[in-house]
């Protein structure tokens, strides 16, 4: 176990001392520019999670079935999250070494990977097949809606954290 | 500076004095307001989208309308809301950033473009309502939403970043 978490703590010095960790933290307008981006598919991609969820518990968009309506979106949700995880690792190379001790950025981290797995796997099975329980469409919609809120809470708490120790820190 | 006397009686209202004044407050709204984004921004996008030929193509506008409104009208009330609370902080401070005053008018344009919209082609909906391509106009007015909310987002985030955290 503490080979895993000195990798990991290797990694995030990689980061911290990589070429595009030093020219975001270096730039007075990079790190807010690159946050834009990570802001932008935050909300279009809570958009489309709601959206397909709302679908679920039986919320009628017309005639569109839930399949159907998850089928259409997924290519922008796959974009979203893409834009996420890279503009998101750009965001945190600024300042790895600091996050791996954040336990606001581990939970969210742990909170990503669950609703991302969570996404692709369990809730795909619940959407596409046509003859599940109303019981387990409200609990898959829940769970989703969980999970990528607790994503977006860390997200929000981690600069707090991070504020918190800075100021602690001088 | 011609806001005063508002800027004043906003900073001494109780949710202003709360928002100064405790630890959490801040924080909870601020973070209410963020998260409200997903309904409100990213709705106007999925609409914006739709305007623009983009996605639901199959959907007629009209539907995809009916069924964001009130999500978007809802979300946005919370944004309004929560956005006045934080504002009423410190309203001086707010206004002295470029930031705040770009988004201001980023936010009017935006809503002057919903308004010269549904004056115009939102009054002739029903004839191009189920048409494989929308009109240039419905176009130009997707494409200018999505550039001012875009704006409004950034400059959002400009006055968190030139602002010191309290």
């Amino acid at each position: 176990m503490s080979t895993l978490a000195d990798w990991t703590l290797a990694f995030c010095r990689w980061c911290n001392g990589s070429f595009f960790g030093h020219a975001i933290r270096d730039s007075t307008w990079l790190f807010p520019f690159v946050e834009v981006f990570h802001l932008l598919a935050l909300a279009l991609l809570g958009g489309i999670v709601i959206l397909v969820n709302l679908s679920l518990v039986g919320v009628r968009f017309g005639n569109t079935t839930t399949p159907q309506l998850a089928r259409e979106l997924r290519p922008l949700m796959l974009g979203c999250i893409g834009v996420m995880l890279v503009s998101g690792f750009l965001l945190f190379s600024t300042e790895a070494v600091k996050m791996y001790g954040n336990w606001a950025f581990q939970l969210k981290m742990i909170f990503l990977v669950l609703a991302i797995v969570f996404t692709l796997t369990l809730q795909r099975r619940v959407i596409e097949s046509q003859q599940t329980a109303a019981g387990v469409r409200w609990l898959t919609a829940a769970v989703s809606l969980l999970l990528w809120l607790g994503v977006g809470l860390g997200g929000r708490a981690l600069g707090y954290v991070t504020t918190a120790a800075s100021a602690v820190n001088g | 500076m011609m806001f005063q006397s508002v800027f004043l009686w906003l900073h001494d209202t109780s949710f202003g004095t709360v928002i100064r004044e405790s630890t959490w407050a801040e924080p909870i709204i601020e973070t209410v307001h963020v998260l409200t984004l997903t309904v409100f921004l990213g709705f106007v996008i999925l609409l914006d989208l739709r305007l623009l030929d983009l996605a639901f193509r199959h959907t007629p506008v009209s539907r995809i309308f009916r069924h964001l409104n009130p999500w978007l009208f809802a979300a946005f009330a919370v944004m309004l809301v929560t956005g006045i609370t934080l504002f009423a902080g410190d309203p001086v401070l707010f206004y002295s950033t470029i930031f705040f005053k770009l988004k201001m008018i980023m936010l009017v344009l935006a809503a002057l473009n919903v308004v010269v919209f549904n004056l115009t082609l939102g009054r002739t909906l029903e004839q191009w309502d189920v048409l494989a391509q929308t009109p240039r106009g419905a176009k130009i007015t997707g494409l200018l939403s999505l550039v001012l909310w875009i704006s409004v987002v950034a400059c959002g985030r400009g006055i968190a970043y030139v602002l010191p955290p309290p």
